[in-house]
């Protein structure tokens, strides 16, 4: 059911390195790739508000502790970056569409596993450290 | 591929859940940005409009970009020509690494 490609003048579609290659896949395809892309820039938000949260509780704590910050800046880093590899995931996964080739793995979401899990860990033990 | 012809009428409704997800997602930016508005703005009232008037103009663009997709997005698979691009992609991830400076700056000056 692959749609026949048309390259009508002056509708050039970005990124064009993506669009140069492989033919148009099937709608359905691209549009569950979209909506696993919104679906990651969802995370990288909760992400970023989990750190905003966390540094919003320390400026309300009677004593505000560094450790708490740094806390909040790994929650944020960690958001940034989920933001920008959704959009190299999309691309990757839009090429492998294009090109029928089998998709790739999701490298980040084992690492956003592992790694949540380590900072609720860190998280209960600076609760345990620093006094509610 | 199932052999029964779906057409372009999209019996999944695959456009109206994607147009779905964009709406989520402009709305979480939009409420995301003004929570992170009030915190900052309470540290310096300056700061706070500029990222005012940087964050919330955007997320509400994107909100509004998701019905003109739909339509867009419905029009081509009618006509079997091919879906909108990726570059409202690559603005949101942009407006997300945006509110990810602003959110580093506010826990930066708390």
């Amino acid at each position: 059911m692959a749609v026949e490609h048309q390259e009508t003048a002056g509708q050039r579609r970005w990124p064009q390195r993506l669009y140069r290659v492989g033919s148009e896949p099937d709608p359905r395809f691209t549009l569950a790739n979209e909506r696993t892309f919104l679906a990651w820039i969802r995370t990288a938000l909760a992400l970023m508000a989990a750190g905003v949260g966390v540094e919003a509780l320390n400026a309300a704590a009677p004593t505000h502790h560094p450790l708490r910050t740094v806390l909040a800046l790994l929650l944020l880093i960690a958001g940034v970056v989920c933001s920008v590899a959704a959009f190299g995931r999309w691309m990757r996964m839009e090429r492998a569409l294009r090109t029928g080739s089998p998709l790739p793995a999701p490298a980040l979401a084992p690492v956003l596993g592992f790694g949540l899990g380590a900072v609720g860990i860190a998280a209960f033990v600076l609760l345990m450290l620093t006094g509610f | 591929m199932s052999a029964q012809s779906s057409g372009p009428w999209d019996p999944g409704l695959q456009v109206e859940r994607t147009t779905l997800a964009w709406v989520r997602t402009a709305m979480s930016f939009i409420a995301g940005s003004l929570v992170l508005l009030r915190l900052i703005a309470h540290h310096s009232a300056v700061a706070g409009v500029v990222c005012a008037v940087l964050l919330l103009p955007l997320s509400a663009v994107l909100a509004f970009l998701a019905w003109r997709r739909h339509v867009r997005a419905e029009r081509c698979l009618r006509a079997e020509r091919p879906l909108p691009d990726g570059v409202q992609h690559a603005a949101l991830a942009g407006l997300s690494v945006l509110v990810g400076a602003a959110a580093v700056v506010y826990v930066l000056v708390s």
